[in-house]
């Protein structure tokens, strides 16, 4: 005989009330628990910071090297051996500019897609919104990303005293970096809710991305500007979200970049077509995912 | 006043039908295994198996509620649709308060973080700030004895460490529900002995609700207020702890040993840290037999199992024939066993020893965890047998004239020279 719980239990306790049953937890309802769960989005955030340089002697300065190397030979070889056109600043500006939202997705994704299978132990003996897992794990990418915009910084300090020229501009279009950098974020959650799903199940998830990554890079205007690409062939990089964000970035930040409205639009729309279909899988993958993992 | 209430609850699993492995593919069966099935297989779905099927109790607020069952009868499954860590496929439950969930070692630890992170992050995982767990955090310590390990990350900590420290970050974070999964599994006996002791205390003072998965049915009956058997993924039976865990007890047995009965009286089959799961009479090559030929070697094999701890084990037997005891013999030292196995003791009882008649075989398993303290599985009247002489037509009409036993001496005889006196 089904009872209606407060029927059950007297009034003081309904408050407390839980009832666990097998359908979908709705967005209102989630978002209420990543509120209850708050506290726990600090520790996961810290703790996959600290998992880039656990056990190492170096520590955190991992993080830097670990960016550094990368930007700095790229720029090397693309700026200095290759001469790749910057379209006016110095083509190390350019490229820490280009790499800042792509490094932030790309390291990213790798550590959110692996979230859920990471913390298998813990998944499969407590309870918590298993949504914050890929949310907090964009933690390394921020950090990666600030080392970026300090280098930025340090480099067109540099370029002021050596050119005479203040390439950063402090103006209102600034604002459109931050929406770049914003926009990055929610991109890496979207296609990581896909990816932290799929690697829980399969392991060939991760190998893909690892070797899918550079071919996404050259798809993305990161160590070439736009203008470079022929005209006839430029509407094809506005199915990638990524390309607009970071020509986004580049332009609120250098004032460079090749930016349309359409494109931003094709972007955007992309953006939030991976971000509601991510949620919507995540959402009905978690429990089956969790069956398995167990 | 009702503290959880279980309706109609079900969780089937999908189970990948396995596929036959066939000696002769070629190297494009290989190919297609290796490409193409893995993937279709999981598309297509496979067999279900239903873990927990039309499942409803009720328990009140301030139980403690036994849950026994044999391994894969549900038990862990329940207890982990309650934790919200896998969903049910049907059913509902209904409860008020903070669950709080032991399942199995160290529920939800970080490995490589201290003792101290971890009671943060359970902390987090309960909705508790920061700030209250560090006021907690001396009692946290303490009930778990670990003060010099608090900088410790939890992978170096024994599995008693470990799970001291999970029980009491447990019992610490208010629960108003504890699933306790095995908990009794590791530890030491007087740490254990605590561990009861709290959730009695709680049990009663602040009206704490547990459900108690154990194997240890001693501790079962005298902890819990009722007791609940789950088997084959349904709620077979659920009432008073001493007659729920009686009857399982009597009815593991009757599965195992499935033609002798067994004297229930003084017998202990299963306790703390094992359990004897059969006795049999085994002839020279490798059969079961239940009257053995005089001639032959006769070998006892007592086949036991150890639960989650380390202990020593030595096993005996005592062989009674018409009341008598007619030998007693046991192991001559004691060996360690590990934990959660299958342990075989074989012992040979030399040919042309026995007489010709009945005999009955009790079982003893003696299991020692550390510093002693000993713990005995007793089955008495295990096996009934009765011995006969291959040579010598129907047996029975021998029975009145032997002894108890009847061992093949050495016999001797000569002439020696010695005048007769006549």
């Amino acid at each position: 005989m089904p009872s209606a719980p407060e029927a059950a239990l007297p009034a003081d306790a309904v408050r407390d009330l839980w009832v666990i049953e097998p359908r979908q937890y709705g967005v209102v309802e989630r978002i209420r628990e990543l509120w209850h769960y708050r506290y726990l989005w600090w520790y996961f955030a810290s703790l996959s910071v600290e998992g880039m340089y656990r056990r190492t002697k170096l520590g955190w300065l991992w993080l830097i090297f670990r960016v550094s190397a990368p930007v700095g030979l790229n720029s090397l070889v693309f700026g200095g051996l290759l001469g790749v056109e910057s379209n006016g600043p110095p083509y190390f500006l350019f490229f820490v500019c280009g790499s800042a939202t792509w490094i932030l997705f790309e390291r990213s994704l790798l550590i959110v897609t692996r979230s859920l299978e990471r913390n298998r132990k813990l998944i499969t003996k407590v309870y918590f919104p298993r949504l914050i897992l890929p949310m907090s794990a964009v933690a390394p990418g921020l950090l990666y990303l600030s080392i970026l915009l300090i280098t930025m910084i340090g480099a067109n300090i540099y370029f002021r005293y050596h050119n005479g020229v203040w390439y950063i501009r402090l103006r209102p279009e600034l604002l459109v970096s931050a929406a770049a950098v914003v926009m990055a974020l929610v991109f890496t959650i979207s296609v990581g809710l896909w990816t932290s799903v799929l690697q829980a199940r399969y392991r060939d998830m991760r190998q893909g991305i690892r070797y899918f990554m550079p071919f996404w890079m050259y798809f993305t205007p990161v160590i070439y500007p736009v203008t470079t690409v022929p005209e006839q062939w430029r509407w094809l990089l506005s199915f990638n979200p990524m390309a607009g964000i970071v020509e986004a970035f580049k332009w609120g930040t250098l004032g460079i970049g090749h930016v349309t409205v359409v494109g931003l639009i094709t972007s955007f729309a992309m953006l939030m077509l991976t971000l509601v279909g991510g949620i919507w899988f995540f959402n009905r993958e978690e429990a089956a995912s969790i069956d398995k993992l167990g | 006043m009702k503290s959880l209430i279980v309706e109609g609850l079900g969780k089937r699993y999908r189970v990948p039908t396995p596929q036959a492995t066939n000696p002769t593919e070629t190297w494009r069966d290989r190919l297609r295994n290796f490409f193409v099935i893995p993937l279709a297989r999981d598309l297509m779905g496979g067999r279900d198996i239903w873990a927990l099927k039309d499942m409803s109790f009720e328990v009140e607020r301030g139980t403690v509620l036994g849950v026994i069952g044999s391994n894969g009868a549900g038990k862990t499954t329940l207890l982990k649709i309650l934790a919200k860590v896998i969903q049910p496929t049907e059913g509902r439950v209904m409860g008020h308060g903070r669950v709080v969930s032991l399942l199995e070692l160290g529920a939800g630890f970080d490995d490589e973080a201290s003792a101290r992170e971890n009671v943060f992050m359970n902390a987090a995982i309960n909705g508790i700030p920061r700030s209250v767990a560090l006021e907690r955090m001396h009692d946290i310590i303490e009930f778990a004895e670990m003060e010099e390990f608090v900088d410790t990350p939890v992978q170096f900590y024994s599995s008693g460490m470990y799970l001291r420290l999970a029980f009491s970050v447990a019992i610490n974070m208010e629960p108003s529900i504890l699933l306790a999964d095995e908990i009794l599994a590791v530890g030491d006996m007087a740490f254990q002995e605590r561990c009861l002791q709290r959730v009695r205390e709680l049990a009663r003072d602040k009206g704490l609700t547990v459900l108690f998965v154990s194997h240890d049915m001693e501790a079962v009956s005298r902890i819990c207020d009722r007791v609940m058997w789950v088997k084959n993924g349904a709620l077979h039976r659920i009432g008073d702890p001493e007659d729920v865990v009686t009857e399982y007890q009597n009815a593991t047995w009757e599965m195992l040993t499935a033609t002798e009965k067994p004297d229930e009286k003084g017998s202990s089959h299963a306790g703390r840290y094992g359990e004897i799961l059969e006795v049999k009479l085994l002839s020279s090559d490798g059969r079961e037999i239940g009257s053995p030929p005089r001639s032959e070697d006769i070998y006892v094999r007592i086949r036991f199992r150890t639960y989650r701890a380390k202990s020593r084990a030595r096993c005996a037997f005592d062989l009674f024939s018409k009341g008598v005891l007619v030998l007693r013999s046991a192991q001559p030292e004691m060996v360690s066993v590990g934990p959660d196995q299958i342990y075989e003791a074989i012992a040979r009882i030399p040919a042309n020893l026995l007489s010709e008649t009945n005999y009955t075989i009790s079982v003893g398993v003696t299991l020692i965890r550390g510093e002693g303290e000993e713990h005995a599985l007793v089955v008495n009247k295990a096996l009934a047998f009765m011995v006969y002489r291959e040579d010598a037509g129907d047996p029975s009409a021998t029975l009145h004239r032997t002894g108890l036993i009847d061992p093949r001496l050495e016999w001797s005889m000569e002439m020696k020279p010695y005048a007769i006196r006549a």
